[in-house]
């Protein structure tokens, strides 16, 4: 049994890739270049590479310049995110643990800006200190979550019998979206505190927040758009003979479907935010790229832009993969919702 | 439609209203004074001047300038804020007083100074930074007219590329320009072996040169082919603080002359405060006089100041010094005495 199938893969093998003389050839050369490349990046990996520039600047990478005494606080946060996310995932399913889940999504957010922030008992932190991946979680989780109300006003407004909020609404989304994402934080970081009367100062962290909360939030209403009109016009017409008012509809029966259908799209936007605030390095924010060129300026670490770089992809990859994950399994759990109906 | 434009109106009145307080009466240094605190925008990227240590402290030449003006200013060279800034956010930063100095590697210009440029006001220049060429040891090349008709590697489309051109051009010295698109490729480059010299401004050569496999083999050489003054800098319209920033960077350099430092500052009060007759160091040590008060700081200030950080060549030596690991030649960074530029005005 075992040298039959050990027989049909040698079978396939020739079939596949050894079937004429070129196709060897071919097939040599391109498994000789993955070899020599994985095998230089594999002795690069061990012996080449200089790790101490990543190991022993660990905690400013993950909370950049927080105080020493206080960073057990970013540490609760994200290591409750990552729990939340181990248990939506691979979790029991007991149902009061299912039911509170959301509750305890949403609740995330308020712990970590008392956690961060401080007040009501832990000592009060500037935002200043604010930096590397929590800077960054913050950035995303914060902006996210403001876009996506703001996104479903204008999706709605686009919608809209009104003239005036139609227009306004499509003046708008057209607007952000043929401005480079750079040029709105620039504005955000530069323009807004001129505009500002003397001594109101806005905090750069919100400045940024704000930023792209006004971007993102354009995208975020197309995609929902498409939502709204893949609902077909007779469920509006079948809600309306029910007895149900506008805001019922929207309510009950087109918004959830709407985010359902939106969710793929939704979960782009959301990873490519989270690289998109990667651009707040060079304006001046030390969130997790922002820190790593700090670091290269140490002049004990000068010159190991390779091994810094590598480590930031890695996280970068990381995070990203765990939000496409948390992502799948909402869809995943939300068809089938659907389908007990 | 007319209750909409009186709404309009009213609030843009309210907004006026607000935009103009009166803040011309209280300068930004009593302002620190009472928030206790120093804001310093610092860059937070360059070698030697200001970077993250690994347990989150700033550090470098720029810094030590801010802990000086904390503590001439507070008397504590920890209660400072330092702000990361680019160098496109830095002037706004200052304008719109979200930061209380700039101490950032900053060129001091005629545009930046004046009324009708930038607006700024600068402290005397702390760091004379000015475009030249690296060499290898073993090259022999110890000057500009060595290196004729050789290749020199340079930065294409900067201010870099047309000093060397003009620098070789008025010696009449003929060279081959090697052009690269940013420094880090300018760097291979020159490792490389592509061409005898590399330049770039002398601070970012002796950073480069640092993260070398051996920084001891190449040298910068003395020849120096543009002037880039670097000064800390505040807003052009508080002449109160901009009074005692000048003045604490005066200390810093006039305590070098007078060979005052970190580790002797106790024996000169002691030394001053039992002999009468030493009139200029009981001065400066804010023993008689009253100086430091005219500035609106303490009588001690020079005191807190070189306690802290140490005079003028101290902070040089600790960030950009032989032994350091930034090493730049001190060049005109030296005093006027050993053939520098630096001179302190009198302390009366």
């Amino acid at each position: 049994m075992k040298l039959y199938s050990i027989m049909i893969f040698f079978k396939k093998l020739k079939k596949n890739i050894f079937l004429n003389f070129f196709n060897t050839i071919l097939s040599l050369v391109i498994l000789l270049t993955t070899l020599l490349v994985c095998l230089n990046t594999f002795r690069w990996f061990i012996f080449n590479a200089d790790w101490r520039v990543v190991t022993s600047n660990l905690s400013l990478y993950a909370f950049g310049s927080f105080p020493s005494d206080e960073q057990w606080r970013p540490a609760i946060w994200i290591t409750s995110l990552l729990l939340l996310s181990i248990i939506t995932l691979c979790g029991p399913c007991w149902k009061w643990i299912q039911q509170n889940l959301l509750l305890a999504w949403m609740s995330t957010i308020p712990l970590g800006l008392y956690l961060l922030y401080g007040g009501f008992g832990l000592s009060p932190i500037m935002s200043r200190h604010l930096g590397g991946l929590t800077l960054t979680i913050l950035l995303t989780v914060c902006s996210s979550l403001l876009s996506l109300p703001f996104g479903i006003v204008l999706a709605l407004g686009r919608q809209s019998s009104l003239p005036l909020i139609q227009k306004l609404s499509s003046i708008y989304i057209d607007v952000m979206r043929a401005i480079p994402l750079i040029a709105v934080l620039f504005f955000g970081q530069l323009l807004i505190p001129l505009f500002l009367p003397v001594g109101i100062e806005i905090d750069r962290v919100w400045r940024a927040i704000f930023a792209f909360t006004l971007f993102v939030s354009a995208y975020i209403a197309e995609d929902i758009r498409g939502g709204l009109q893949s609902i077909p016009n007779t469920q509006i017409e079948a809600a309306h003979s029910l007895g149900l008012n506008q805001y019922q509809i929207m309510q009950l029966i087109i918004i959830p479907q709407a985010l359902r259908i939106a969710l793929p799209a939704l979960t782009n936007q959301a990873i490519g935010l989270f690289q998109n605030t990667s651009l707040m390095a060079i304006l001046g924010l030390v969130e997790l790229l922002g820190i790593g060129r700090s670091i290269l300026a140490n002049p004990e670490f000068i010159g190991q832009y390779i091994e810094v770089y590598v480590w930031l992809a890695c996280v970068y990859w990381l995070v990203c993969t765990i939000m496409a994950i948390l992502a799948r399994h909402l869809e995943q759990t939300m068809t089938i919702n659907q389908t007990n109906f | 439609m007319r209750r909409l434009f009186s709404g309009i109106v009213s609030l843009t009145m309210l907004l006026s209203g607000c935009a103009s307080p009166s803040l011309e009466n209280t300068s930004r240094l009593d302002l620190i004074k009472k928030r206790g605190e120093l804001i310093c925008g610092v860059s937070g990227k360059i070698p030697g001047f200001s970077f993250l240590e690994s347990d989150g402290s700033y550090q470098g030449l720029d810094v030590d300038i801010c802990k000086a003006f904390a503590a001439a200013i507070i008397g504590d060279s920890e209660r400072i804020q330092y702000r990361p800034l680019t160098a496109a956010e830095r002037f706004t930063a200052i304008k719109t007083g979200e930061i209380d100095l700039l101490s950032r590697n900053t060129t001091f210009t005629l545009s930046r100074d004046s009324v009708g440029g930038n607006g700024l006001t600068f402290a005397p220049v702390v760091f004379h930074d000015g475009q030249g060429l690296m060499v290898k040891k073993e090259s022999g090349v110890n000057s500009l007219e060595d290196l004729a008709n050789k290749s020199i590697c340079v930065g294409s489309g900067t201010t870099t590329e047309q000093n060397i051109n003009d620098a070789f051009e008025s010696a009449s010295l003929p060279y081959t320009p090697i052009k690269y698109q940013d420094l880090n490729q300018v760097v291979a480059g020159y490792l490389q072996g592509r061409c005898s010299a590399m330049t770039s401004d002398r601070s970012q050569l002796a950073a480069a040169r640092s993260g070398f496999k051996n920084p001891t083999e190449h040298i910068i050489l003395d020849a120096v082919l543009s002037k880039e003054p670097l000064a800390p800098a505040s807003d052009g319209q508080d002449q109160k603080l901009a009074d005692a920033m000048r003045w604490v960077v005066y200390a810093l350099i006039s305590a070098e002359e007078q060979g005052i430092t970190k580790s002797n500052i106790d024996e000169k009060v002691q030394l001053a405060k039992n002999n009468p007759q030493l009139k200029p160091l009981r001065r400066f040590l804010g023993i008689d006089g009253g100086l430091g008060e005219k500035l609106g700081l303490s009588n001690d200030f020079v005191v807190q100041i070189i306690s802290t950080t140490g005079n003028y060549g101290e902070i040089y030596e600790k960030h950009l010094g032989k032994n350091s690991q930034v090493p730049i030649p001190r060049g005109l960074n030296e005093l006027y005495t050993k053939g520098g530029v630096y001179v302190s005005p009198p302390f009366n």
